[in-house]
């Protein structure tokens, strides 16, 4: 007689070690994303565009109309590899369907996906572009704080006492890095880069929202199809409302959208889509399996890996702070790891 | 009438708050969707349901090896009922307000 009892934890275990798993990979992956993402600042048709646009608003509103178009054409990537990534997986059918149920199930990925694009996205190519993007990544990091939070006071996602302090370590890692950063700037003869750091909450505070409102409509939805169907509005709002109103306002948007049409900007962008569309791939899957608040937790050691990543391809090298943030970061990913399984079976409270 | 999503018609099935074994559940939704003899389809709705019972929708009463090799000849099934929770949830999310309500029915409460 094979006990059931056991088999049971046994694919409960299985289940809660897959979401890890996921949300690591969302790491890797989110990590990798801010290679293309910091090098689309140093090469045309953004360049380019930078200096027409500089010459027509003065102090740092280029950067942001640019930011802008970065963010579009990342959506853009983005959404042509989740449409394969659909397709291979047979989803198609389901996506137009989950699409279709717009009052209960898909107005929430359109709100999630105000708070990651427009928000986290376009903020987090701000830092890039203002402070750098190591800054940029690690900026991002309180957004588990802001998600599990948020998940926790609104439809009462239980937040285990171990989970908490993963979770405060996390945090102070991110403080640290962002204020060692500051503390630089302030005392630097350039002064605050205040758009910069600006975009760095933007990042945390979209991130964290989105996860928590996305959780609403993963509830109704599968993961794949929800998370396209929220780049299918992202891609809406950039391509429909803003790049068209800023072309309106007089801003070259769509004579530059043209010439990213070339080989060296389309791999780039190309590579932001696939790291950032499977990134949330991953990140999307583990929320089922293991709660927004964890799985943004351990998703949360992208800051870590960016690190590495730019150091390896770009050979940035950050302050200290940001070698000690990111310590403090993994610290606290391993000490929300270690949690008994079982204390998780229901994720709601 | 329009299919609607996986997990709505998962959870429509369960809205008769009867306990069902997660083959049956699999299979009826597979052969609705035209995908009865998919198997990586019926992986996916599984998921499904235990992504439903993750989040509080659906509760795991009962638990048997599947020894006839029905699902997956070895592996355990599973049987879900729907909790409150997910009656209410399926009410104000994507069913309307008048499913889940054969016990009330029948017990001339409406």
């Amino acid at each position: 007689m094979v006990d059931t009892e056991q088999m049971r934890i046994k694919e409960h275990e299985n289940r809660i070690r897959s979401g890890y798993m996921w949300a690591l990979f969302c790491a890797v992956l989110w990590g990798l994303w801010y290679i293309p993402g910091t090098v689309v600042w140093t090469i045309e048709p953004f360049t380019g565009m930078l200096e027409e646009v500089s010459g027509m608003i003065s102090g740092d509103g280029p950067l942001v109309i640019v930011a802008a178009l970065v963010t579009a054409f990342n959506a853009l990537t983005v959404i042509i590899a989740l449409m394969v990534w659909n397709g291979t997986l047979l989803r198609l059918p389901e996506l137009g369907r989950t699409l279709r149920e717009f009052k209960p199930c898909s107005k929430w990925f359109l709100i999630g996906s105000v708070c990651g694009g427009p928000i986290a996205i376009f903020g987090s190519f701000m830092a890039m572009a203002f402070i750098g993007g190591a800054f940029a990544a690690v900026a991002g990091l309180l957004y588990p704080g802001v998600g599990s939070i948020t998940a926790n006071l609104w439809y009462g996602e239980k937040i285990t006492k171990r989970a908490a302090v993963g979770i405060l370590v996390i945090i102070a890692g991110g403080v640290t890095i962002f204020g060692g950063g500051l503390i630089n700037d302030i005392q630097s003869a350039e002064g605050v880069a205040w758009l910069g750091y600006l975009g760095g909450a933007m990042a945390a505070l979209g991130w964290g929202l989105e996860g928590a409102i996305a959780g609403v409509g993963l509830e109704v939805s599968e993961s794949d199809t929800g998370l396209t169907a929220r780049f299918v509005f992202e891609l809406l709002l950039w391509w429909i409302i803003i790049i068209p109103a800023l072309a309106i306002a007089g801003f070259p948007m769509y004579e530059y959208a043209i010439q990213v049409f070339q080989p060296i900007p389309l791999l780039v962008m190309v590579f932001a889509g696939i790291t950032f569309g499977f990134c949330y791939v991953s990140w999307y899957k583990s929320f089922p399996l293991i709660g927004v608040g964890r799985g943004q937790g351990v998703a949360n050691l992208y800051g870590l890996m960016s690190i590495i990543f730019l150091f390896l391809f770009l050979g940035s090298t950050p302050a200290w702070t940001v070698f000690v943030g990111g310590l403090l970061c993994i610290a606290g990913a391993f000490i929300m790891f270690t949690e008994e399984s079982l204390e998780i079976e229901t994720l709601r409270g | 009438m329009a299919k609607r999503p996986f997990k709505f018609r998962l959870l429509e099935l369960c809205t008769d708050e009867e306990p069902h074994w997660n083959n049956d559940l699999v299979n009826q939704v597979a052969k609705e969707y035209g995908a009865e003899n998919n198997k990586f389809m019926k992986e996916t709705l599984n998921f499904d349901l235990i992504e439903l019972a993750a989040f509080g929708f659906l509760q795991d009463i009962e638990q048997k090896v599947d020894d006839e090799g029905v699902w997956l000849k070895g592996a355990l099934l599973h049987k879900y009922v729907i909790t409150d929770y997910g009656k209410a949830r399926a009410q104000d999310a994507c069913l309307g307000p008048d499913i889940g309500l054969k016990k009330k029915r029948e017990a001339g409460e409406i």
